[in-house]
């Protein structure tokens, strides 16, 4: 897409200058009012598309305008005709044929894959096949006429008028349909005006974005904003910001890049989706906070428990990333300790305060199972093996302790050295294996108690832990592949 | 009609002095037939519920209790008898009746706020051209202190003062119950209509809401009918019982109804009604032999 032969503008680092320079091409001063709009109406009726679980129905939608388009395209008119008089009808026909919310998804699904067949019949019969075929799916905003700017700002103020007159009913037959219908509204009637509006909405927005992404401006923005704001007001104003400001930062990436403004507009919006959901697993849910206190307490601590082994890790991951580079840049040299410190004192650190947080998550993991099993067997083995592993990791320090007193003491005083690195090692390798067994107690109590509780932190941390054991194996092959590297092994000569 | 009330729900005085006939009748029904997609659900039914009653509706699974509250909402239709609803043959938009249905379109993934719900059931004033051009249905709000005010009410009397600014996905089942309690009540309705309103909650919780729904009843004056699958939680508070099985209906007071002679004449076979000491009650036999179902 971008128009063809178009091949990104240069990028001065001057805001100014930059938005100027693009407000100087009419065809992105139509992009941008056009995405605006279309960002606008996206917003206010996705709201309405996630609260009434009408997803499925704006992607079949999207896809029976398709057919549409192609069939404009084939009869030599502007597809956004096509577009809407396809969606309008197909709308049409959904309210008609299913206006109960559980039985649309069959009718639907059938609707839509006739209508994609449809359309490939019409793209075939016309001769610039491929061309009109991708900027159908997948969006064309650069080719937005004015003249096509002032309709779709007409037909959005119509979409929007008429979703004011209608928005307490609509809102309260999303929320409680039997009530709804008893208190005299029409249901079929508000069905079939929302499934209209939502079709005229997508015709627009396929111009843009394209039908095979119609999701990702449609139903997405206002997905997050439901799960920042309960507040309904709130959430539609989210919810527009949200899609504005992807269509304009896509649509200026774009230019800038050369690649599809689409691309940016989605992509935008899925990074926002994931950091939303990422907080939203912090939260506690809704199932635990009904729970009797000791329990809710025991997951608590687990949840705390997670979150600081969360951080132990990162560190310890890039503690040990930093500590490798900095040996793998001086090869072959002979390391002591006082060296060490000097040279990679913050990975160092960072190992240090990962194993210290690694201690506190534990004495949390502890607490929290010990607090669970006292009203579910199932968390005794979690709470012996957590202090098992707590176990482990002392007896890792002071291993480690002895192994680096005794590397320090080798310089001066000779009688202790060996016995240092006699005991140190083989301590250091028990607690380690024993904190590699508090680990996985800790993931299978996390894992259950995540499941019971529908608690995502807490599964999300139970994979976390996986972390440390792979890095232990990747750690243990290493060393093997180091220790055999200097009779460097021939490669197998492979038979012909 | 609802814009005729005052703004805050009239002391109940108990129906003593009413004059007794039918114009004193919250609903009344007359050898009342019902049929659903041709098939009879029951027939003959006469019964008589006087305003300010407190009564559960009780019958097995599939036996007509929610297609009697249709009816009685005007969204079903007698085949034969007459019925009236607060003195008038039911219409489909009375807003004198309170609805909680026992199905909801809400679940875990709805965020919004309660008061929302509540505020959007506020019938409000009615205006413009003809009896059926209500603001509820068609367009801007111009009475948004009056309809705040109605909803806090109604939170406050059901005991959900403190939910209001919570999201309706993140309640519990007791909670959410008491929350469309307060949906139906905001208009300040004469009729509640309450669809199985303790299922899935246990026992406590079941008798916190009855506790709650008796209190409304009381205060309130408001004729109260409610679905429910155990009399037991409510038993202490009910006038009357609608009992629904194998076609037929039996209306009376609880003792009246709820004895071995009578539910074994409406099932046709040999039914036993047992009393504990506290005065639960558990019914053996009926359309199955499983004890815990009837009662």
């Amino acid at each position: 897409m971008s128009g063809g032969g178009w091949s990104g503008i240069p990028w001065s680092w001057n805001i100014v200058t930059d938005v100027r320079l693009l407000w100087s091409f009419q065809f992105m001063r139509n992009a941008i009012e056009a995405g605006t709009i279309i960002g606008i109406l996206a917003g206010i009726i996705g709201y309405f598309v996630v609260l009434r679980r009408s997803a499925f129905a704006s992607h079949a939608l999207g896809h029976t305008g398709f057919s549409g388009a192609a069939a404009a395209v084939l009869v030599g008119a502007q597809p956004v005709y096509g577009l809407l008089i396809f969606t309008m009808a197909t709308a049409s026909g959904m309210a008609v044929l299913g206006n109960r919310a559980s039985s649309r998804d069959v009718t639907i699904g059938t609707v839509l894959a006739f209508a994609l067949g449809l359309g490939l019949l019409f793209l075939s019969l016309y001769n610039g096949y491929a061309q009109e075929a991708y900027s159908i799916l997948f969006g064309e905003v650069l080719g937005i006429s004015t003249a096509q700017v002032a309709f779709t700002f007409w037909s959005s103020l119509g979409v929007l008028a008429v979703l004011a007159l209608i928005y307490r009913p609509l809102l309260f037959a999303s929320l409680d349909e039997d009530v709804a219908e008893a208190k005299g509204l029409p249901l079929l009637g508000l069905n079939l005006a929302f499934l209209i509006l939502l079709a005229v909405a997508i015709s627009f927005a396929v111009q843009i974005i394209g039908v095979l992404l119609i999701f990702g401006l449609m139903v997405t923005p206002a997905a997050i904003a439901v799960r920042l704001t309960s507040r309904s007001l709130s959430a539609v104003i989210l919810s527009v910001l949200l899609a504005v400001t992807a269509v304009w930062a896509g649509l200026f990436a774009a230019l800038w890049t050369n690649y599809p403004a689409s691309f940016f507009i989605v992509g935008i919006i899925f990074v926002e989706y994931v950091c939303v959901r990422g907080v939203g697993a912090l939260r506690e849910t809704a199932l635990l906070q009904a729970v009797d206190a000791p329990e809710r307490d025991g997951v608590r601590s687990l949840r705390n428990a997670t979150l600081t082994a969360s951080v132990s890790q990162v560190l310890l991951v890039g503690g040990a990333a930093a500590l490798v580079v900095t040996l793998l840049a001086f090869p072959g040299a002979v390391w002591s300790p006082a060296e060490l410190v000097a040279r990679a004192l913050w990975p160092l650190l960072a190992l240090v305060a990962a194993g210290v947080l690694g201690a506190a998550s534990s004495l949390l993991y502890f607490s929290g199972f010990r607090k669970m099993a006292t009203s579910s067997r199932e968390f005794t083995a979690p709470a012996f093996l957590t202090l098992v592993g707590l176990l482990g990791i002392g007896l890792t320090a002071g291993g480690l302790g002895l192994f680096l007193s005794g590397e320090a003491l080798a310089s001066t005083a000779y009688g202790l050295a060996p016995v240092a690195e006699l005991f140190g090692v083989p301590i250091l390798f028990l607690g380690v294996v024993l904190s590699l067994v508090g680990l996985v107690g800790q993931a299978v109590g996390n894992w259950r108690v995540g499941l019971r509780y529908e608690e995502g932190a807490l599964r999300a941390g139970a994979i976390l832990m996986v972390l440390p054991l792979l890095g232990y194996g990747i750690a243990c092959l290493g060393y093997q592949r180091a220790l055999s590297r200097e009779p460097a092994p021939a490669p197998l000569s492979v038979s012909g | 009609m609802v814009a005729d009330l005052p703004s805050h729900p009239p002391v109940y005085q108990p129906p003593l002095g009413s004059p007794a006939g039918s114009g004193s009748s919250a609903i009344r029904a007359e050898r009342l037939e019902v049929r659903y997609r041709n098939k009879l659900v029951w027939k003959d039914a006469t019964f008589d519920i006087r305003p300010g009653e407190f009564v559960a509706v009780i019958g097995p699974n599939g036996a007509g209790k929610t297609t009697l509250f249709r009816m009685m909402l005007g969204l079903h239709w007698p085949t034969s008898g007459v019925l009236s609803v607060l003195g008038a043959p039911p219409r489909r938009g009375n807003y004198r009746i309170g609805y909680v249905p026992q199905r909801h379109t809400l679940d875990r993934e709805t965020h919004l706020e309660c008061d929302k719900l509540v505020r959007l059931a506020y019938p409000g004033k009615r205006w413009g051209p003809g009896k059926r051009w209500r603001p509820l249905q068609w367009g801007p709000r111009f009475q948004l202190g009056a309809e705040r005010d109605a909803a806090e009410r109604a939170l406050e009397d059901v005991g959900a003062a403190d939910l209001g600014s919570k999201s309706l996905g993140s309640l519990s089942g007791g909670e959410l119950q008491r929350i469309f309690l307060a949906e139906a009540l905001v208009g300040d309705p004469d009729m509640l209509l309450l669809d199985e309103p303790l299922s899935n909650l246990d026992l406590r919780r079941s008798r916190e809401l009855v506790e709650t729904i008796h209190g409304l009843v009381r205060s309130r004056g408001v004729t109260t009918l409610l679905v429910a699958h155990d009399i037991n939680p409510m038993i202490k508070c009910l006038n009357k019982v609608i009992y629904i099985a194998n076609g037929k209906v039996a209306v009376g007071t609880p003792n009246e109804v709820l004895t071995s002679e009578r539910l074994s004449a409406l099932y046709g076979v040999h039914v036993e009604v047992l009393r504990d000491s506290r005065g639960n009650i558990v019914i053996v036999g009926g359309e199955d032999e499983r004890g815990e179902e009837g009662a």
